[in-house]
């Protein structure tokens, strides 16, 4: 059926395959050329599956490393404030108490965010809630997003500012989107200087809808915008605030699973603009 | 995994005092998956750098390796057909044969390799693409934005190690190119494809994962 050269070449091919080194021998317009390209081809799909594999192990790894010391430090700050109290309420100061009393609501609140944050997380990753975008008004996201970051942005005396949503549409889902879009706009709050603006303009594309933040924050080093849509990480720079590194992570796997794409342009010291990219049609 | 790889590669045009570097030493790598912007002005050697990573033309010394292949060992025919199958273009000017519609256009690498297109995935790049509806017009019935999304199907389909787009939006309007850019975008997401795209334009560069600047044939440090 075969001849014993392509029998001889094709058992090469599978040895060269299990040890890891097949190359191809020849590029022509023969048949087992072809089937060489194919053959590489599927050997290094596979191999990047491995890859990820490996990949994702080591993240869930890190993952649980990660999540037991995120939950570590409030858990011991609520357990020391509690024996304070405990102590403190034989004494009987009020004040004291009452301060106390604060510091546990902070870090439960703390511990809350986390814990919700990674629920989120989770179940996006799984696939146990499935984005479902529609075509509809982008207004209602706009609404929800600024009054979640008002009271934020109030205590820093910012002012949050949007022009003419209701002219606009999208393919979004509103419950998911509100959740990718808060965070950058919480963001936007938190890394800007009180007394500042941000704004949020919206520009219309034959594709794409595009919805984007501009902040006149501390920016971001170009090296570093693409590690910032990474798990857990947070820039040394802003080691100081409050976050756990998720929000962004989270946004981005957020507007990638309704087919659309954030681009960030930045400079440091003036400022910083999201672009959230959601396409117009199904 | 690295997809491309270049070791000090050089390209010297002309002798003595008209030398002229186009390349000096270029070193880098790109991983599969990676979605790569190379930036550098006029002259600065990016248009060199583009042939030859796509194999149009040769080095003076150095190496270029795509998908494990350094490519200063194939003979001129094999590195023809090598290209058909490894690599997957997107010019500025789009180089659509306007004799063909839309579909044949798209699958002319394959068919030209002797294989017979993967109907399945072409209709998920042309439904992503959002070009499902022009696949029986001719290429001169297509805006320049459609024009360019028909290349980039044509590149994808083939499923190539890598997409080289050399200055894709060159010809497009600014409105027309983010929409471009997007798809580009996402199909480099959605496909795990590996690109390498060549501009001039900052404001395009920024949508890569990772930007490389080139400046009078190197690659330039960043700190």
């Amino acid at each position: 059926m075969f001849g014993n050269r392509v029998l001889d070449r094709l058992d090469q091919m599978l040895e060269e395959a299990l040890n890891g080194e097949f190359k191809e021998s020849s590029y022509d317009e023969s048949k087992i050329s072809r089937l060489e390209t194919k053959w590489k081809q599927y050997l290094s799909t596979s191999c990047l599956l491995k890859e990820n594999l490996e990949k994702e192990k080591k993240n869930i790894k890190g993952l649980v490393s990660d999540i037991s010391h995120q939950t570590k430090t409030p858990m011991t700050n609520i357990r020391m404030y509690a024996q304070l109290l405990e102590e403190s309420l034989e004494n009987g100061e009020p004040e004291q108490n009452r301060r106390l009393v604060q510091e546990i609501v902070r870090q439960t609140d703390r511990l809350d965010f986390l814990i919700q944050s990674l629920t989120k997380m989770s179940r996006l990753e799984t696939n146990v809630v499935e984005v479902k975008p529609v075509m509809q008004e982008v207004e209602p996201l706009i609404a929800e997003v600024v009054g979640g970051a008002q009271s934020k942005a109030r205590e820093k005396e910012i002012t949050i500012s949007c022009e003419n949503a209701e002219l606009y549409k999208a393919y979004y889902d509103l419950k998911w989107t509100k959740e990718a879009l808060g965070n950058i706009v919480d963001n936007a709050v938190k890394y800007s200087p009180s007394g500042s603006k941000v704004t949020i303009s919206i520009r219309e594309y034959e594709l794409y809808l595009d919805i984007c933040v501009q902040d006149h924050g501390i920016g971001i080093r170009e090296e570093e915008i693409p590690k910032i849509f990474g798990r857990f990480y947070r820039s040394e720079e802003v080691h100081q605030e409050e976050g756990v590194g998720i929000g962004l992570y989270l946004a981005r796997e957020i507007v990638r699973k309704q087919d659309g794409y954030i681009k960030v342009v930045s400079t440091p010291g003036e400022g910083t603009e999201f672009h959230v990219f959601f396409r117009k049609n199904a | 995994m690295s997809i491309l790889k270049t070791d000090e590669l050089k390209k010297y045009y002309g002798t003595g005092e008209n030398q002229v570097r186009a390349l000096d030493g270029v070193s880098f790598q790109v991983e599969k998956g990676e979605f790569v912007s190379v930036v550098g002005t006029s002259g600065s050697g990016k248009s060199t750098l583009l042939h030859m990573l796509g194999g149009l033309d040769r080095p003076t010394s150095g190496m270029v390796s795509i998908d494990g292949q350094d490519l200063s060992e194939l003979k001129d025919d094999a590195l023809c057909i090598f290209r058909r199958r490894k690599i997957g273009f997107v010019f500025q000017n789009y180089n659509l044969v306007p004799s063909l519609n839309v579909y044949e256009n798209i699958v002319l690498p394959v068919q030209l390799d002797g294989r017979v297109p993967d109907e399945a995935f072409l209709k998920t790049i042309v439904d992503t693409l959002g070009i499902s509806e022009k696949l029986n017009s001719l290429p001169n019935n297509l805006s320049g934005g459609q024009q360019q999304r028909v290349a980039i199907a044509r590149a994808l389909v083939s499923k190539p190690a890598i997409i080289l787009a050399d200055e894709p939006t060159g010809n497009l309007d600014s409105r027309t190119s983010q929409d471009v850019l997007g798809l580009l975008k996402i199909s480099s997401n959605k496909f795990a494809q590996t690109i390498v795209m060549i501009t001039h334009d900052e404001e395009i560069a920024q949508l890569a994962d990772r930007i490389v600047r080139i400046e009078d044939g190197k690659i330039l440090a960043r700190e």
